[in-house]
């Protein structure tokens, strides 16, 4: 009886998780190589609003770009400008939550009629004090 | 007749030479009943490679490129960056398939500065504060937990060795200071220790530090009469050779003889950097070769000697740093480091990647070697030592810290039975290995190190 209460429990738990994307997500860009960046993300029913923290040219140092977009049906989109950039820079992220409750998608920099696209893939971080 | 103390030095102008273990600093009762000898102190060597390896990637993993892929004893070395070791395999205790989480970032503003904080985890299995400033924090680090209890009887408690520049100050990138990744050794949670990188500095303290006359002048002033620190102690070593027997003069000679090869390579090298010739490192003091197996090598006769003499027994050596492009041609890939690191998952590149790991290997073949040769008493020095290798990072091209490379040589005085591999159940913290080389130091009492959750069986 007590296996089948906690076993109804995280069910619930997991169709909770898979229906938000509220919470601080490690996500991976895939470039040359992997770099992760930290995207936080909040919503209240299907709008979503939230940060990127972007690697800039300077090793070490990253820019927060404030986002906004929906999540809906499993599907995420989000967008944001890049505020000082020498050129007004936007940026488009695309993606869909998978069944382990990860998610993936496309990143795309628009910037001075150029776009740069990039896959990415992101878990949910652990969050944990020290 | 009263036997030499262990901490007889030859003394000069400036100079202070510590001596290998003799026959005659053993009570002759004690050496006449040879069926007990005293047991040796074990000394500490442990080395961190940053990038972590080729062999934590999916392919590399399958490819065994880092860690064998039979455990226990019947382990084939050969397709993995390991093979280096094949000589020492008896000595090998090779622990695969942990990770180190408290690398991982556990907060949002935590992410991606991976390269940044790793180092300060690998010996401390701590998690360090995201702070640019004075406030570090970290834990511990495995090396100064043994210096504490174990170095003490030593001049030296311990010694804080590396190869690349650390003299950056403040933020290093990502909201960390540069000490994160600048140093691996902690005497305490908030304080870390800084390493020498310059051969010659780590010369003139291991036989300059006892003499309370050796001043950073009078080192100096030897050194500009271009002669050799054995002539400054040389009417000291005659006195002593008269009291020693034919075994012992013949140990203090070949010692003596390995003090002034080194000491001639450092001279050298300072010759050739400050010759005015172009240099590869041409920010690097004048004692550091510019060529990174010269450094490393010159670096391990230096430890070796320390451990011969007794002046410390406890080292780290952090051989790279994060973020380092350096190449190494010698690998067999000329291609940047931290760039090889960066392999994008494929085979290939990942295998190019692993040429790099396998040279780094290389370097603890020399080390175990030169311990194998440097006598302790009617053992090696490499029969009482423990060295730990590895890196805080696993897959380099994700950044993360999961299957992260990892071994140990040496029998800690017989505490390892050595010639094993022990792949640990998934998820298993890399903590439990060193909890377990903590253990076999002699930390019986240590519930806990870092992260850890249990001992491992080695």
């Amino acid at each position: 009886m007590t296996k089948l209460f906690v076993a109804a429990l995280t069910a619930l738990a997991l169709a909770d998780a898979a229906s938000n994307v509220t919470g601080t997500w490690n996500m991976g860009l895939q470039g040359g190589h992997v770099v992760p960046v930290a995207l936080v993300l909040k919503q209240d029913g299907t709008a979503v609003t939230g940060t990127i923290a972007l690697p800039t040219q300077h090793a070490g140092e990253r820019k927060e770009v404030e986002l906004k977009g929906r999540f809906d049906a499993g599907a995420l989109k989000l967008s944001g400008a890049a505020d000082g950039a020498a050129e007004e820079t936007t940026i488009e992220i695309a993606g869909k939550m998978l069944d382990d409750g990860s998610l993936e998608g496309t990143i795309a920099m628009v910037a001075g009629g150029s776009t740069h696209s990039a896959t990415w893939t992101a878990e949910r971080l652990k969050e944990r004090r020290q | 007749m009263t036997p030499l103390s262990r901490r007889t030095v030859l003394r000069g102008l400036g100079a202070a030479v510590g001596l290998p273990l003799l026959d005659a600093m053993i009570p002759v009762g004690r050496l006449a009943a040879a069926a007990a000898p005293p047991r040796r102190p074990i000394r500490l060597v442990c080395m961190e490679m940053v990038h972590g390896a080729a062999g934590s990637s999916a392919i590399g993993a399958k490819k065994n490129l880092w860690a064998p892929a039979a455990t226990g004893r019947d382990f084939d070395l050969s397709p993995t960056s390991l093979r280096p070791l094949e000589p020492f395999r008896d000595h090998l205790t090779i622990v695969s398939n942990c990770d180190v989480e408290n690398a991982d970032p556990f907060t949002a503003s935590e992410i991606g500065g991976d390269h940044f904080r790793s180092s300060a985890v690998f010996l401390t299995q701590s998690h360090p504060k995201q702070t640019a400033g004075a406030d570090v924090r970290a834990g511990i680090s495995l090396d100064q937990l043994y210096a504490q209890r174990f170095g003490q009887e030593t001049p030296l408690p311990s010694m804080q060795l590396c190869i690349e520049p650390i003299d950056q100050m403040g933020g290093c990138g990502y909201g960390y200071s540069c000490v994160y990744t600048d140093a691996i050794s902690w005497a305490t949670p908030t304080r870390p220790l800084p390493m020498i990188r310059n051969p010659r500095v780590v010369f003139d303290t291991l036989f300059g530090v006892s003499d309370p006359a050796a001043s950073p002048d009078e080192r100096r002033a030897r050194r500009r009469e271009d002669r050799s620190i054995l002539d400054w102690i040389v009417r000291s070593a005659a006195r002593l050779r008269a009291q020693l027997g034919a075994g012992d003069r013949t140990r203090l000679d070949d010692y003596l003889e390995s003090v002034r090869e080194v000491e001639r390579r450092i001279a050298a090298v300072e010759a050739r950097n400050e010759s005015g010739e172009p240099r590869e490192l041409p920010s690097a003091p004048a004692g550091v070769p510019d060529s990174f197996s010269d450094h490393v090598r010159t670096m391990v006769d230096l430890q070796a000697l320390a451990f011969a003499s007794d002046v410390t027994r406890v080292c780290s050596f952090k051989l790279g740093r994060d973020n380092s492009n350096r190449t190494y041609p010698e690998s067999g890939f000329a291609g940047p480091f931290h760039n090889a690191s960066h392999h994008s998952g494929k085979e290939d590149r990942i295998l190019e990647f692993a040429k790099i790991n396998t040279y780094h290997v290389k370097t603890v073949a020399y080390l175990l070697e030169t311990l194998a040769s440097t006598p302790d008493g009617d053992a090696s020095v490499l029969d009482n030592t423990l060295v730990l290798y590895g890196s805080p990072m696993g897959d380099s091209n994700l950044h993360n810290h999961k299957r992260v490379p990892f071994f140990m040589a040496g029998r800690a005085g017989g505490a390892l039975k050595g010639g094993v591999h022990v792949r640990a159940p998934n998820g298993t913290p890399l903590a439990n290995a060193m909890l377990t080389a903590l253990h076999a130091l002699g930390f019986d009492d240590l519930p806990a190190f870092g992260d850890s959750t249990g001992t491992m069986d080695l």
